[in-house]
């Protein structure tokens, strides 16, 4: 059975490449679900928790990396949104390796495809390492 | 990023392409309002199409993505997409006055979330501009998947004629469309959601969509009345359009014919009580009375009734009103008469009440309710030339008759009937005398023969017509057993003492818009209001009627209810030019298969791209599509105006012996960029003749540039690097190949761009000096290019290739030139002049009018960067000067 994956995407820059990446017919895992977001510096930690208690095996989210057109230190707000998510999985009993993050461009669509396909072989592995 | 515009800006971008995105942001973070001005659907121009950039090779779209994001989100930045700057005006005041036209998208883009789903069911598909026609997009479309604004767009231009010559309202184009996609059910209901009786229509319609279709200019005109009949006879009847809520108000509609079953039918569907009053016996009115069974088998109204029926209509047959006053007491609060006109005409001659002499509706009644006179083996004449009289002549050549004359006044070119009709009546053995007029009916017991008088034909009447002159003094006998008047009907006089306004000739006044009599809450339509006519006009009546009923007893406007194209909402009939004419003969017989009905509907030429068959306003789950919308006029002040509208792209079509035209596998450099692009049509490179992947590949240097022959003598400034981007492109993208850059010099004059040329040559492509002046196919698809040898021997020499790359040129866009009515200078080749390019980079000889990147000349993406800074800088200072401040 395919692993469960919740990706958070921005919409300006990485939903596109998601977009192409399904437009230009390249396969990956049916259990990935996208959600855009305006900024992924503004996911707040909790919901990736809540995401991972509701079932998904793994979070990722697709942050701009340099490409935010509203911050320029997206980037690392979005990797402390991570850090900070890491570390609540961590008290909630959770493998902090469930939630990734990567820069996804707006034409990354087979960069995403092999996070995903990446990203599956971990869960996967994780679920057999348990 | 505002949505709601303002009448006056800081400055008006004109262009969302990188130079203007790049203006706009920087004006925009210096404080000044700032509205930016796309023609397409999306912003980002050139740049987003291309694959990477020379001489860094970054992603193109990696670049320039963020600045579409960044421009939609600047809160001084205000994108106006899908729209042309008409004019631009300097004032007294020293600003300018900018008129924009808004085209429309036909998708509300506060609705549209992108999500796509219109694209899925949408029935037309135009080549994709945005990926240089290798693929198809539909004719509703989201530019590409990193658009900006991304939302869904309509390419519709108009009507198509056989849409806006319906008179019922019908959609050929649509249920045609659906039908080539092979969703029979899905045409069916097209059909069904803009008028009723599919059955009767696909037998009894003149189709004057037939006539008006462009196919039919040159040669056979798509079957649309024989592909209605198709889907309407084949298949289940099983959608109806239910009211998803009833209203509690009452309409009584008079007569079933097919102006009140249309009303009955409209008005049902949008919830409301309607009962119809029928005197007769049975519903159907003309439809079962008048036209005979042998064109409209009775099983097919029927079927056409149940769906009239089952939208909970209720048919009162047997019982005639003779009084509006019971209605009102029975609670109706609105009437639709549609009473129809069914008063035969007299000629007024001695004889005519012979046995022996019919009139033509109670002869065909008597016909279609199985009672015929009999006339087997007799000698009938019908006299008069519409098509009433030929259903008379063909019926009683039904009924036996021996012979059957059509007597007629005027010539064969004068009869009201449809030609075809006339030809189907020749072909039956129904003969016709012209230029005759009864002037008496001769029997002892019963007819025996017609007096008959020749007749001149005098001046035109002021229908256009030659006016008949009867000649009393040369006429002759002509032997008849039974003759059949058919010259035209009267309506009724009916409700005499309710205060109607009638014609002289008893047609009942009404508003030609809203069908609305004198009378409160009393509207009337078909043959009533218009004398005898066709049809599919008194179901357009009944259509119209309902919606107007439904606003009378509601206030609200029926907008499903679409009457488009008669209300006169500005649709104009699209136009498309057919070359030649196509030889084709149809297939589509009598009985038809659903392959031969994709197949002939498979012709259909698209004329106004959106086929109107609104698969899309039912699948969009956001409610966003309005084909209704309307073009919108914006008129504002700008202090100043920056034409930032690039460059077009040389059409090498025009030059034959480049063979663009003629050979699949000869593609253009933009074409070449969309094939290497991340965002790549086939997510691979492969030539588009046979989808090979090519292993030897030929760059033209120059075409359509430096050319005299071409019109365009100057150098493009970018093809070299370009060319030579795209060469180590194809070469990572495809190890194996031979890639063979022809050149006249290499111009690889930039920071940077020499070693971009080392690493190039490093790689193994081949330059080679020379002037390509000719590519011819092989038959394998193959090309080969002669070329003038520069460098080595000298002479003529061939080179063969998979695929040729044409370098084509960048030309003046001149889009906007006739925008200025201020003298604004171009240069030589066309490019907005730079009136001091050294000292007073970017502003032109109109004051407050700027140029930025490739409008004022060919540039690099980094040059055209440049020259957008340059721009805002001027602009600020030029803004200062007329009192802006900015932030």
């Amino acid at each position: 059975m395919s692993v469960k994956i919740l990706v958070f995407s921005t919409q300006n820059i990485s939903d596109p490449g998601v977009d192409l990446a399904g437009s230009s017919h390249l396969p990956y895992s049916p259990g990935v679900v996208v959600i855009p977001v305006p900024c992924s510096s503004g996911i707040d930690p909790r919901w990736i928790i809540y995401a991972l208690e509701k079932g998904f095996d793994g979070v990722f989210i697709a942050a701009d990396g340099t490409d935010c057109p509203y911050l320029e230190d997206c980037t690392t707000r979005t990797g402390q949104v991570v850090a900070r998510a890491q570390e609540m999985a961590r008290e909630k009993g959770l493998d902090p390796r469930r939630i990734r993050m990567a820069a996804i461009c707006s034409v990354c669509a087979e960069a995403f495809v092999n996070h995903m396909r990446n990203f599956e072989k971990a869960l996967q592995e994780l679920e057999h390492g348990k | 990023m505002g949505n709601e515009l303002s009448s006056r800006y800081d400055c008006v971008v004109i262009g969302g392409g990188i130079a203007g995105m790049e203006t706009a942001l920087l004006l925009g973070d210096m404080g000044f309002e700032c509205l930016l001005v796309e023609k397409e659907a999306s912003i980002g121009g050139k740049m987003i199409l291309l694959s990477k950039v020379f001489p860094t090779l970054d992603c193109a779209s990696c670049i320039a993505t963020p600045k579409m994001a960044a421009v939609q989100n600047h809160p001084r930045v205000t994108l106006l997409t899908y729209a042309t700057v008409e004019s631009i005006a300097p004032r007294e005041d020293g600003r300018l006055e900018v008129e924009i036209t808004r085209r429309p998208t036909f998708v509300d883009p506060s609705r549209c979330t992108g999500c796509g789903q219109c694209e899925k069911v949408c029935t037309v598909a135009r080549p994709d501009q945005f990926n240089q026609g290798l693929v198809a997009r539909r004719a509703i479309y989201i530019p590409f998947p990193q658009a900006v604004p991304k939302k869904a767009v309509i390419e519709r231009r108009g009507l198509s004629p056989c849409s806006a010559a319906c008179p019922a309202g019908l959609k050929p184009h649509g249920y045609v469309a659906l039908i080539r996609k092979g969703r029979l059910e899905r045409a069916l209901h097209s059909i069904l959601r803009e008028a009723p009786l599919p059955g009767v229509l696909g037998r009894v319609c003149y189709a004057p969509c037939e006539t008006r279709c462009t196919r039919g200019k040159k040669g056979q005109s798509i079957p649309l009345r024989a592909l209605k009949r198709f889907v309407a006879e084949n298949l289940p009847r099983e959608e109806r359009f239910l009211p998803e809520k009833k209203i509690p108000k009452k309409v009584a509609v008079v007569g079933s014919g097919p102006s009140g079953l249309s009303c009955a039918y409209f008005l049902a569907r949008k919830g409301l009580e309607v009962v119809i009053f029928e005197r007769d016996e049975a519903p159907g009115g003309l439809l079962r009375y008048g036209i005979p069974t042998w064109r409209l088998p009775r099983e097919i109204l029927d079927q056409d009734l149940e769906d009239i029926k089952a939208l909970g209509v209720k048919i009162v047959t047997g019982k005639e009103i003779r009084s509006l006053r019971s209605l009102r007491e029975e609670g109706f609060e609105a009437v639709y008469l549609a009473t129809g006109s069914l008063k035969p005409r007299t000629l007024g001659i001695p004889g005519e009440d012979l046995p022996g002499v019919y009139a033509a509706l109670s002869f065909l009644r008597s016909y279609n309710t199985g009672k015929p006179p009999e006339l087997s083996g007799k000698k009938v004449a019908v006299i008069g030339g519409g098509n009433v009289a030929l259903d008379c002549a063909r019926t009683a050549l039904r009924c036996g008759a021996g012979e059957v004359t059509v007597i007629y006044r005027r010539d064969r070119e004068h009869m009201p009937a449809h030609s075809f009709e006339v030809e189907e009546a020749l072909a039956e053995g129904v003969k016709f005398l012209f230029r005759r007029a009864p002037l008496e009916f001769r029997g002892r017991e019963r007819l025996e023969e017609i007096l008959l008088a020749e007749v001149r034909l005098g001046e035109k009447d002021e229908t256009g017509r030659a006016r008949p002159v009867v000649d009393p003094s040369r006429t002759e006998t002509f032997r008849a057993d039974a003759v059949i008047l058919a010259i035209g009907f009267q309506p009724e006089a009916i409700f005499r003492d309710e205060g109607f306004s009638y014609h002289p000739d008893g047609r009942l006044k009404v508003d030609p818009e809203t069908l609305a009599t004198n009378v409160e809450g009393v509207f009337a339509g078909g043959d009533c209001v218009t004398g005898p006519y066709m049809v599919a006009n008194a179901v357009g009546a009944g259509k119209r009627a309902a919606y107007h009923i439904y606003r009378y007893l509601t206030g609200e406007e029926p907008r499903d209810i679409d009457l488009a194209p008669e209300v006169g909402r500005g649709d104009k009939a699209a136009r498309v030019r057919l070359k030649a004419p196509v030889a084709y003969s149809s297939v589509f017989g009598e009985n038809p298969v659903p392959e031969q009905a994709i197949e002939a509907a498979g012709r259909c030429l698209d004329c106004a791209v959106c086929s109107s068959c609104k698969e899309c306003v039912e699948t969009c789950p956001a409610g966003a599509i309005d084909l209704n919308m309307k073009p919108q006029k914006i008129r504002l002040k700008a202090g100043a105006v920056l034409i930032a509208t690039g460059f077009r792209l040389f059409d090498p079509s025009s030059r034959p012996l480049t063979g663009y035209a003629h050979y699949p596998n000869v593609i253009t450099a933009m074409q070449m960029e969309r094939l290497l692009a991340p965002t790549r049509p086939y997510n691979a490179v492969l030539r588009p003749g046979d989808g090979k992947v090519p292993g030897n590949i030929g760059i033209v240097l120059c075409a359509g540039s430096r050319d005299q022959a071409a019109g365009n003598p100057w150098c493009s400034r970018i093809c070299c690097m370009y060319s030579l981007k795209q060469a180590q492109l194809i070469l990572g993208a495809i190890p194996i190949a031979e890639v063979t850059i022809y050149y006249i010099d290499l111009r690889a004059f930039g920071k940077g761009y020499e070693e971009f040329l080392q690493q190039a040559a490093g790689m193994g492509v081949h330059l080679v000096k020379g002037r390509v002046a000719r590519i011819d196919e092989l038959e394998n698809g193959d090309l080969v290019v002669y070329y003038e040898d520069m460098e080595g021997r000298g002479g003529v020499r061939k080179a063969r290739h998979e695929l040729v790359i044409l370098a084509v040129g960048a030309l003046a866009n001149p889009e906007l030139r006739k925008c200025v009515r201020e003298d604004l200078q171009l240069d030589e080749a066309g490019f907005f002049r730079e009136i001091e390019p050294v000292r007073e980079p970017c502003v032109t000889s109109v004051p407050g009018l700027f140029v930025a990147g490739a409008a004022s000349g060919p540039k690099d993406i980094p040059d055209c960067v440049l020259h957008a800074g340059a721009a805002a800088a001027q602009i600020a200072a030029y803004l200062r000067s007329l009192g802006s401040e900015g932030a």
